[in-house]
Order: C-alpha cells, then sequence, then structure tokens
C-alpha cells in the first residue's frame, strides 16, 4: 500500500495569492498529494487531472462535504451524475445549440459589446473590470437565462454571492445570510417571466426549460438558473482581462495577432495561462489507484486544472503567456460530461467577437501600471483590477 | 479487435485496435492517436473529435444525428459530407479496417 504523501506546509493564503509556484513544486515532486490546509488529494499533472474528469464511472462529482447545497439551496447538476445529471443539462442545452449562438446570441452580444465599448471615455484611465468585463458577461447572461430585466448590477452581485457561499467552507454566517437575500430576489425574477414565457416561448434557458415536453423538476430549473449565474460570469469576465493582459503585456504578440487576426489563438493561450476555474473535485466511488498511489473509496480528489495547463510535459515555458505558441489543448473547460456549456459561446463571444471589436476600436490601448495588478484566486482566479488608458 | 487508421493531414497513418462498443474517439485516445481532442469526452459538447470518415467507410458508419449535424457546425476546420464526430461512431465488427482522415484543427 502507498498512500499519497501529505502535504501540510500549503497554505490556502498560499493557493490563493500564488498557486502557480506551489504546483510547480507539487509537479515535480509529489503529483498526487494530500494538503493538510484544503483537506483534499491534489492532483497537479495533466494526464491524471484529464483521466479523473473523464471515468465518471470512478470519480463521481458529488462531494459531499461543501458548503454547496446550502448556498445554492438545492442539489445542484453541478454535483449529479449519470443520467440524473445528464437530463437536467440537457433540459437547458437547446438554448446554448450552434444555431442558437450563430442567430441570437452572437449577435445579440456583438450589439451589447458596442454599446458597452461607445460608453468608455478616451483618454483617461478606465478600470475595465467594473466598466466593461463584469457588466458585459451580466448583460448577455440574464438575456440567455431569460431574464433580461435582471440589471448588470443584480447579477454580479447574485453571481459573487452564490460564489461566495458555495466557497464557504469554513460555514461563516455573513455569507449564507448574503446568499439567503439572493435567492428571494432570483426566484421572485424568474417566476415573475414564467407567464410571459409561458404565453411567448423564445430560446431562452428558462423558456426552454420550461416549455420542453418532459420538463425537468421546476425546483432544477432553478437550481440551473442559478448555477449558470454562479458559473457564467466570472468566466467570460477573468477570461477577457486575463486575455487582454497578456496581449497588452507583450505587444509583439498582439502585432502579431492583430496581423493574423487570430484572435481566437490568443483567447485560448488566456485560457490556458490563467484558469478561470482552477481547480475542480470529484469523490473516487471505488478504492483505486493514481500513479501508483492509492486512493481509498470516499476520497476526495481536486483536480488542478490551472496547474495541468502548465504542465511542463505538455508546455515549454507554461508560465508565461504566449499567444503564438504552437496549439497545445487546455483543460479550462474541462472535460467529461461535466465540459464547460459555455464553451462554445465564450470561443465566439470573447475570441471572435470582443478581441477584434475592442483593438480596433482602441488601437493604442495602454495598461497603466500593469505590475499593479493583483492576480488572486485558488478555486476561481483572475485579475482584480485592469485600468487602461484608451485612445 | 477491430482496427481502425487514423490518416493525418500530412498523410501519416496511425493504426489502433479498438474494443467494440468503444467509440472511434475512445480508441483514438486510448492509442494516443494526435490530432483528437475530445475536449468533452464523448457527451457531443464540443467539437474537438471531427474526423473525416473515408468515403468507400462512409455507409457503413452511417449518418450524424441531427444534434451532431448541429455541433459540427462549431468544428474547427471544414466541414464535409463525411465529417462525423468521432464520439458518435460505435465500433462494431463490421468496421473492422476503418479508415478515418483527421482535420487541420480541433480548436
Amino acid at each position: 500500500m502507498s498512500f499519497a504523501p501529505t502535504d501540510d506546509t500549503i497554505t490556502i493564503d498560499q493557493l490563493t495569492r500564488d498557486p502557480y509556484s506551489v504546483y510547480r513544486r507539487l509537479r515535480a515532486e509529489a503529483p498526487v498529494v494530500r494538503v493538510k490546509s484544503i483537506g483534499r488529494t491534489l492532483l497537479t499533472k495533466a494526464a491524471d487531472t484529464r483521466a479523473v474528469k473523464d471515468n465518471p464511472a470512478l470519480f463521481s462529482n458529488n462531494d459531499p462535504n461543501t458548503p454547496m447545497k446550502r448556498a445554492f439551496q438545492a442539489h445542484t447538476l453541478m454535483r449529479k451524475d449519470g443520467a440524473e445529471h445528464m437530463r437536467e443539462r440537457m433540459a437547458m442545452m437547446p438554448t446554448f445549440s450552434p444555431v442558437n449562438l450563430k442567430t441570437i446570441w452572437g449577435p445579440a452580444y456583438e450589439k451589447h459589446a458596442a454599446a458597452y465599448l461607445d460608453r468608455l471615455p478616451r483618454n483617461e484611465v478606465v478600470e475595465l473590470f467594473s466598466t466593461l468585463a463584469g457588466p458585459l458577461a451580466a448583460r448577455i447572461l440574464a438575456e440567455i437565462l431569460g431574464i433580461p430585466d435582471a440589471t448588470d448590477e443584480e447579477m454580479q452581485f447574485w453571481s459573487q454571492a452564490l460564489i461566495d457561499g458555495a466557497g464557504n467552507f469554513g460555514y461563516a454566517d455573513e455569507p449564507f445570510k448574503r446568499v439567503d437575500g439572493c435567492h428571494d430576489a432570483m426566484n421572485a425574477m424568474v417566476e415573475s417571466r414564467v407567464p410571459l414565457l409561458k404565453a411567448e416561448p423564445d430560446q431562452s434557458a428558462l423558456s426552454v426549460m420550461i416549455n420542453a415536453d418532459d420538463p425537468i423538476e421546476f425546483s432544477q430549473v432553478l437550481a440551473n438558473l442559478k448555477i449558470a449565474i454562479g458559473g457564467g460570469i466570472n468566466e467570460p469576465r477573468d477570461s477577457l482581462l486575463t486575455v487582454l493582459f497578456g496581449l497588452l503585456t507583450n505587444p509583439d504578440q498582439l502585432e502579431e495577432i492583430k496581423r493574423s487576426g487570430n484572435w481566437s489563438a490568443a483567447f485560448e493561450e488566456g485560457l490556458r495561462w490563467v484558469a478561470p476555474i482552477q481547480a475542480s473535485s470529484r469523490c473516487a466511488n471505488e478504492d483505486t489507484q493514481i500513479r501508483g498511489i492509492d486512493i481509498a473509496k470516499g476520497e476526495i480528489i481536486m483536480t488542478a486544472q490551472a496547474s495541468a495547463n502548465h504542465d511542463e510535459e505538455l508546455f515549454e515555458d507554461g508560465d508565461k503567456f504566449n499567444a503564438l505558441r504552437p496549439k497545445t489543448t487546455h483543460q479550462s473547460f474541462g472535460s467529461g460530461p461535466h465540459h464547460c456549456m459555455g464553451t462554445h459561446l465564450a470561443r465566439l463571444t470573447i475570441g471572435k467577437i470582443m478581441l477584434p471589436m475592442i483593438f480596433e476600436r482602441f488601437p493604442d490601448m495602454q495598461l497603466v501600471e500593469p505590475e499593479k495588478v493583483v492576480w488572486w484566486g485558488f478555486g476561481f482566479r483572475g485579475p482584480l483590477s485592469l485600468p487602461v488608458r484608451l485612445n | 479487435m477491430p482496427r481502425l487508421t487514423f490518416v493525418s493531414p500530412d498523410g501519416n497513418e496511425t493504426t489502433v485496435e479498438a474494443s467494440t462498443g468503444d467509440s472511434v474517439m475512445q480508441a483514438a485516445l486510448a492509442g494516443n492517436v494526435d490530432g483528437i481532442v475530445a475536449e468533452c469526452g464523448g457527451a457531443m459538447m464540443c467539437a474537438t473529435c471531427h474526423v473525416y470518415v473515408a468515403d468507400d467507410w462512409a455507409p457503413k458508419t452511417g449518418t450524424p444525428s441531427d444534434g451532431e449535424r448541429a455541433m459540427l457546425d462549431f468544428a474547427a476546420s471544414e466541414v464535409k459530407p463525411t465529417s462525423r464526430l468521432s464520439c458518435q461512431i460505435a465500433i462494431t465488427d463490421e468496421l473492422d479496417g476503418l479508415t478515418v482522415h483527421l482535420p487541420d484543427a480541433q480548436i
């Protein structure tokens, strides 16, 4: 028997401030390691994180010991497996069909993106986190979900409350109280839309779910929408800010991308460099082994896709942003049955619409004091600000 | 065991042994075939296991479902009449010798 070594030196604070240096060491020294501070077995090699996610029969999504259920007031599809997960996922799936992305959500995003860019002042310092990346992600999500009356501020507040609640491993009172208040508001918003969408169905997620021939329970309709709210704002926000930071701090790469028009490559590199969702947990259904190390039934595995994306076996200088690197595959959208539902939406809206649009409008955009940008987060990660001067 | 051949855009061939019941995508991943990404692991969510079925094999692999056809619109490379998502082709003994061509890009 060879159980994973325990590391009791790594702190959550370290993982929040600078996970990549911890992961680099672990990939070399202990790629399967029990990290005492997070109470989980951490995987940092690309082959292992992928193998776990691609084997849902052996590794369940149902990590039972998280505050997620309490925060979401529901057992959501994120923590379900097999047919149960698939049924709830497929209920929302038609909204994200390629044809809807092409004919409805892509054009809608383009219109909103243009309007939000129009509002930005020139020749002064503008904070893109709060003026563009956050609100625009909120706007398109509200439309796609079928709750367009929710304001950008509401959507962002709800999203953060859900994230903070789901990450409230210390079970403090405040995050749960805050998210409980949000549930009242979200439920009221959704319920107010139901009669309208029953009368006049559209392709929004709420409409598609309630008008299906064999609809899922309304409690799960609500839960699905909340998962999308919790997970559909920070990722597009953070990935946009990350790729902008990468391009603006590497002007030679930016010039080449402008020349080639390969904005999608820049987007993928941003996602690889700093994965917006850095780690995901799974629960072993049976006794098994990973990399020759025994994993006991019931053990919670944390797969660090952030680390997989920097794995030396796959990437040269993985810690550096390089939009011109040879094509490689990152794991930022996850893999397996829980592969991110917004993948195509993100590739279309940010990679194909926003990036070319923003650099066409503001060809000489400059970062202001890039060295002061703070990167933050263990589960979710991105820059906390992106001050630029537009002209 | 049925054998499958994957032909890369530069003409390199990789032949793998496959288990019946698996998908062509799973056989490619198991055989470390470069050029099949399969980001979603077969959930028909990603269009990164796109292949072109060799013309003479197309009648045996069948035609894509509506959902597969819609997802193929998101393939990174040109979609042709022989395009399939390899996760949606189940391997049978009938497919022993199947040849598929890989596209230039999956993402």
